[in-house]
């Protein structure tokens, strides 16, 4: 039943809103990210169940360094697609570790980890027309200038399940932050809170 | 030895020792000297093998003491006198320990000294290996990380706690493990015989207290590999393509799987496939399979010729033809040009599969026989070596062809005809793969030979009849006509079916009509042969119930053939059908024989109708026939029931179909409700219902009384007519003239009572025999003096115990009713007659009615319970009517006894015979006393008598075989009291 219902939700956000507009598109692309990043959490979870009571303090993997203290909207969504192009490096990189840690599956985790990898590409692309300008060009491709020294200093095979579960908490968080940002960018393009 | 001897000089001893001493340090510096201090201890770690190499220069020494303790808790680890020679090279002792905690754990030191006997160096400087759990790398750490280790292996872990936190607890699938404290932030605990692991690991945790940090590590369990089955062979006749069976589940995955050389050549692995192939066809080959907790090697050898495996067939196509097809492919390897193949073509159409097989050296193309025209074909090929067969090489893609068109087949025809000379010729719709193509209509052709006239018809392709009037033909001069119908495609027209048709109906209901039973193949039919038939036979069938252009169906039977067994997917439970046998021949189709029969048969649908109906006292059931369609089966019979209430009795069971009626007798007036129930094999239908008022028969009644009233009348007559021829007779027997009696002397008469003494030698007596039937009572005159000696010869014997003897009669009346025994002494009538002289006669008169019997009173024979009163009843019963006199019961008592095992009717008691006088009538009698003695039976009549009947014994016997009835014996008495 949890599942059928799960699905429904999935099926009601990948449904296409009737003319919905650039930006309402894109906010929910975020959350349908944000949906299948939980979700992809909960089947990890699953597998090592040891991290059901554990709460990583590690802090934020990803980090961001505003320019000015009240950066305009725009300005936001520009740091919001270098943040997610590092989540989309962090993806990458667990993808190709687990890989190699344990070997190509094909259960439920790692095809939902492939589909927040496709849903993250999406909204690379989406964010890229939204905050791309003609001064300003955006790349699509993953950024990997984090992951490495997290994944060397964890160390061994329990230091890589660690720290992909910071890697999918980080994915939520992020997802989360695109489309709070992108839902103040569609008020402010479109002056309605409608998708 | 003074110093020991003399005890007064007490500086003596002192010195001794100190020499004493002094000699045994001289001695150890000296051999302290020779034994070489271990230099230059160098340390090597192998942290995954856990494992510490120790070397040094100890000189010429080869044996040491090597002590390895825990830094920080100076605790002793190992302490052993190892033997350990120079290495000659290098000039160096080495010598390797196994640690069982991982080295990381916490530091340790590790010296060493020489060893000679008894005699050691010095030790040699401590050397530390540093463990990880220095203040320097505070972290939170556990070891060993990411451990192979085989299935049911032990593995210590540590846990190093961060600086400044409290070790809290180590966990493996949450049970807290036993831990042993090794450093002061350094935990170590030890998991026992390790099952296999999943995928990602076993999970060792580590907790600090509290529970707000957690590290830990993962250790891995598995097998090492085990594959089997290499099998090499070739597709090309070149290359060499091996393959393998993994074996069972290592457990070990990613970057811990198996991996395999073949030849020493790493085998590219995919996830399914184990498989690696060789540039060329080594013959010999060894796979080796290795994992992180072993290797295994297989071989395999084989000649290239005799493992050749052909590829699938490609480019598969087909050269089509209506009847065949040719069937092409091409190879991947021009080696197999050369090659003897043998392959299989397996060939699909409408579900089913058939499999030819061919061979030639390079075969490529393959011919397919018995194709039908228009039909769809699928085909794959495969092909193998032919000499030294290996294996089937994999089948080829599915080819589709389709076969060109041809003329239709000729379709089935026949014909119905009508009562009223019309009727169809009708075929069966061509199926697709007899219309050889699309179907583009029927030609069908009526041809009059002896006329030579036809006429044509054209029809569409969904027509499967064509309707025929006979009147059109009725000028013709035949009998019959030849009705011609051609299928047409686009290749042309069929080969002409024809059917005869009679012109003059001639209206023959045939025949006897034979059951015909459905078993589960369909209805077998057997006929005799027709020699008439020439060309076989025509079985049609139809629904019973049909008249008119009925949808026959038929199958034509060779005319060698005499039976068929008649199936159809059209065939319902519950309906009928007529099966006809038609013989073929050059004339017109003739009936032969015809069945009917159900495919299953039903319990009727319908009822009859029932109609009640008073037939003078009795009651007529009569209905009708159910209608044939509601039959649905063969009617085996009725049942009649009378309804009571809710419930149905069964009255009668009808077992035969043409049973129309029924009487119902025996039922008095009043208001009846009956239903009557056809059934059939399979049960009974609901049943038809109805109620008549039986009424009260008047006729039959009134001619009853009439008829009695007549009997009875002309019985009066008769009666009366008897009595007057024999009034004489009457008056004899029932009003005899009482006679005087003789009395010696002179005797004054008095009134009253008759009081009569006998003569004292002329004393009468009855004189009885248990034996003998009351017949034979009579009265004899006894002399006075033999009457004593017969008194004291019988003892108690029940005559009449008066003094003195006296002989006494009653009237008795006599009914069939139970008799009240009663003792014969009892009789007041004959007390006043007691005190008269010797001779004591009373006559009382006697009433007969229907049926009278004769008391016999002995009461010897009652002692010896000869008569038990049963007998005494059934001779109540069965005595016959007529006169009794002075009968004494043989009942003493009123006591019922047990019924006698002796017949019911005793001779002596059924018998009427004996002594039968003096009559009279008495009505007044108590029904409950009609057996017994009643000597107060009305007023007595004193009858004198000397008319004693006394039969003969012979007489007697007869009459005891023929006087079973009472009547027959008072009939018999009274005509012996008729005997002048």
């Amino acid at each position: 039943m949890a599942e059928q219902e799960e699905q429904q939700q999935i099926t009601a956000l990948d449904t296409p809103v009737p003319g919905p507009s650039q930006t309402g598109r894109a906010v929910a692309l975020a959350r349908l990210l944000h949906h299948e990043c939980t979700h992809l959490l909960q089947l990890y979870k699953e597998k090592e169940t040891f991290l059901s009571d554990h709460t990583p303090d590690g802090g934020r993997i990803l980090s961001l360094s505003l320019d000015s203290e009240e950066p305009s909207t725009e300005e936001q969504v520009l740091l919001l697609h270098s943040a997610l192009r590092q989540c989309l490096g962090l993806i990458h990189c667990v993808i190709a570790k687990e890989e190699e840690e344990w070997g190509e599956l094909e259960g439920d985790y790692e095809a939902m980890r492939k589909n927040v990898r496709l849903r993250l590409e999406h909204l690379l692309h989406s964010t890229k027309d939204l905050a791309e300008t003609e001064d300003k060009t955006l790349e699509v491709t993953p950024d990997h200038q984090h992951h490495t020294e997290e994944t060397d200093g964890a160390g061994g095979a329990f230091g890589l399940k660690m720290w992909t579960y910071r890697v999918l908490q980080e994915l939520i968080h992020w997802a989360d932050h695109a489309a709070q940002t992108l839902h103040v960018l569609h008020k402010e393009r479109e002056g309605t809170e409608e998708i | 030895m003074p110093c020991i001897s003399s005890s007064s000089k007490p500086n003596c001893r002192p010195v001794w020792l100190f020499f004493a001493l002094l000699g045994l340090s001289a001695m150890h510096t000296h051999a302290k000297e020779d034994l070489t201090v271990p230099e230059q201890v160098s340390l090597s770690a192998n942290m995954s093998t856990k494992q510490l190499s120790i070397s040094w220069l100890g000189g010429t020494a080869t044996t040491f003491d090597l002590m390895i303790l825990r830094t920080e808790f100076n605790e002793t680890v190992f302490y052993e006198t190892v033997s350990v020679t120079v290495n000659q090279v290098s000039g160096r002792h080495q010598w390797n320990w196994t640690s069982v905690e991982p080295l990381e754990c916490t530091s340790l030191s590790i010296k060493i000294r020489s060893r000679d006997g008894q005699t050691t160096s010095e030790w040699s400087s401590t050397q530390i290996l540093q463990g990880s759990d220095l203040p320097s790398n505070d972290k939170f750490q556990m070891y060993p990380q990411d451990k192979v280790v085989p299935v049911g292996a032990n593995t210590t872990f540590c846990c190093i706690v961060e600086e400044g936190k409290v070790f809290g607890n180590i966990q493996q699938s949450n049970t807290v493990m036993n831990t042993m404290q090794l450093s002061r932030r350094s935990y170590a605990t030890t998991v026992y015989n390790q099952e296999p692991s999943v995928r990602t690991g076993t999970n060792i945790l580590c907790y600090d207290y509290p529970k707000t940090q957690l590290t830990g590590a993962v250790v891995f369990v598995g097998y090492p590999p085990l594959p089997s089955d290499l099998m090499c062979e070739t597709h090309d006749l070149i290359s060499a393509v091996c393959q393998w069976n993994e074996g069972r589940d290592t457990h070990l995955y990613g970057k811990r799987r198996t991996l395999y050389s073949l030849n020493k050549r790493i085998c590219p692995q995919t996830q399914r496939e184990r498989k690696c192939i060789m540039d060329q066809w080594d013959g010999n080959w060894t796979l080796v399979a290795q994992n992180p907790l072993g290797q295994y090697s297989l071989t395999y050898s084989a000649e290239l010729s005799h493992r050749v495996r052909p590829e699938a067939p490609a480019n598969v196509n087909s050269i089509v033809h209506a009847w065949y097809a040719t069937v092409l492919w091409q190879w991947k390897y021009s080696t197999y040009s050369s090659l003897a193949l043998v392959c299989e073509v397996e060939l699909s159409s409408q579900g089913y599969k058939t499999t030819h097989t061919f061979s030639g050296v390079g075969l490529r193309s393959v011919d397919l026989p018995d194709l039908y025209p228009d039909e769809d074909y699928s085909v794959q090929v495969r092909c193998s070596a032919q000499q030294n067969f290996w294996k089937w090489g994999d089948w080829s893609k599915p080819f589709f062809f389709k076969t060109k068109t041809y003329v239709p087949e000729a379709p089935d025809v026949w014909m119905w005809m009508n009562r009223d000379n019309t009727g169809q010729v009708i075929w069966k719709p061509l199926t697709r793969r007899q219309s050889r193509g699309q179907i583009t209509g029927y030609k069908v052709t009526f041809w009059s030979p002896e006329e030579n006239q036809q006429h044509t018809e054209m029809f569409s392709p969904d027509t499967t009849a064509a309707p025929i009037n006979l009147t059109q033909f009725a000028t013709f001069s035949g009998n019959k006509i030849k009705a011609t119908v051609i299928a047409e495609n686009n290749e042309g027209e069929s080969q002409p079916a024809s059917v005869l048709i009679p012109l003059r109906l001639t209206d023959v209901e045939p025949l006897v009509v034979s059951r015909a039973v459905h078993t589960d193949s369909g209805f077998p039919l057997f006929w005799w042969k027709d020699v008439n038939s020439t060309c076989g036979y025509v079985v049609e069938w139809h629904e019973a119930s049909c008249k008119w252009d009925c949808p026959v169906e038929w199958i034509k039977v060779a005319a060698r053939n005499t039976n068929v067994t008649v199936e159809s997917a059209n065939f319902q439970p519950g309906v009928r059908y007529n099966f006809s046998l038609y013989s073929c021949s050059s004339e017109a189709p003739e009936l032969q024989q015809r069945w009917q029969g159900y495919m299953q048969e039903l319990v009727p649908s319908g009822s009859v109708s029932l109609s009640a109906s008073q037939q003078d006292s009795n009651i007529l059931l009569t209905w009708g026939e159910i209608p044939l369609v509601k039959r649905r089966g063969f009617i085996q019979g009725y049942n009649v029931y009378i309804s009571n209430g809710s419930q149905l009795a069964l009255l009668a069971n009808l077992s035969y179909q043409g049973a129309r009626n029924y009487t119902v007798k025996g039922f008095s007036e009043g208001s009846y409700k009956f239903t009557v129930k056809a059934y059939t094999s399979a049960g009974e239908d609901t049943g038809a219902t109805a109620s008549i008022m039986l009424e009260l028969y008047t006729d039959w009644l009134i001619l009853e009384i009439l008829a009695s009233l007549g009997i009875t009348a002309l019985f009066l007559i008769i009666v009366t007519f008897i009595c007057y021829k024999k009034r004489k007779w009457v008056k004899k027997a029932f009003y005899p003239d009482i006679p005087e009696p003789k009395l010696p002397g002179d005797w004054a008469r008095t009134q009253g009572p008759l009081d009569v003494k006998p003569s004292p030698h002329s004393m009468v007596h009855i004189v009885e025999k248990p034996e003998w039937d009351s017949s034979k009572e009579m009265l004899v005159v006894i002399p006075e003096e033999d009457e004593d000696e017969e008194g004291q010869g019988i003892g108690d014997e029940p005559v009449d115990t008066d003094e003195p003897t006296s002989l006494r009669y009653y009237n008795h009346v006599v009914d069939e009713r139970p008799i009240r025994p009663r003792y014969p002494d009892s009789s007041t009538s004959s007390a006043s007659s007691l005190d008269s002289a010797r001779t004591d006669v009373t006559y009382t008169g006697i009433q007969t009615s229907g049926s009278s019997l004769v008391f016999q009173l002995d009461p010897q024979g009652f002692s010896e319970g000869h008569q038990p009163q049963t007998d005494q009843f059934a001779s109540c019963v069965g005595g016959g009517g007529g006169y009794r006199p002075q009968m004494q019961t043989r009942a003493q008592s009123d006591d019922m006894r047990p019924a006698s095992p002796e017949p019911f009717l005793d001779p002596q008691v059924a018998s009427g015979g004996g002594y039968k006088p003096q009559s009279s009538w008495n009505f007044d009698v108590d029904a409950g006393e009609s057996c017994g003695l009643a000597p107060s039976l009305g007023s007595p009549t004193s009858v004198a008598s000397t008319q004693f009947l006394l039969p003969d014994e012979e007489e007697h016997g007869e009459e005891k075989r023929q006087l079973s009835s009472s009547a027959a014996t008072w009939f018999t008495n009274l005509l012996s009291s008729t005997k002048p």
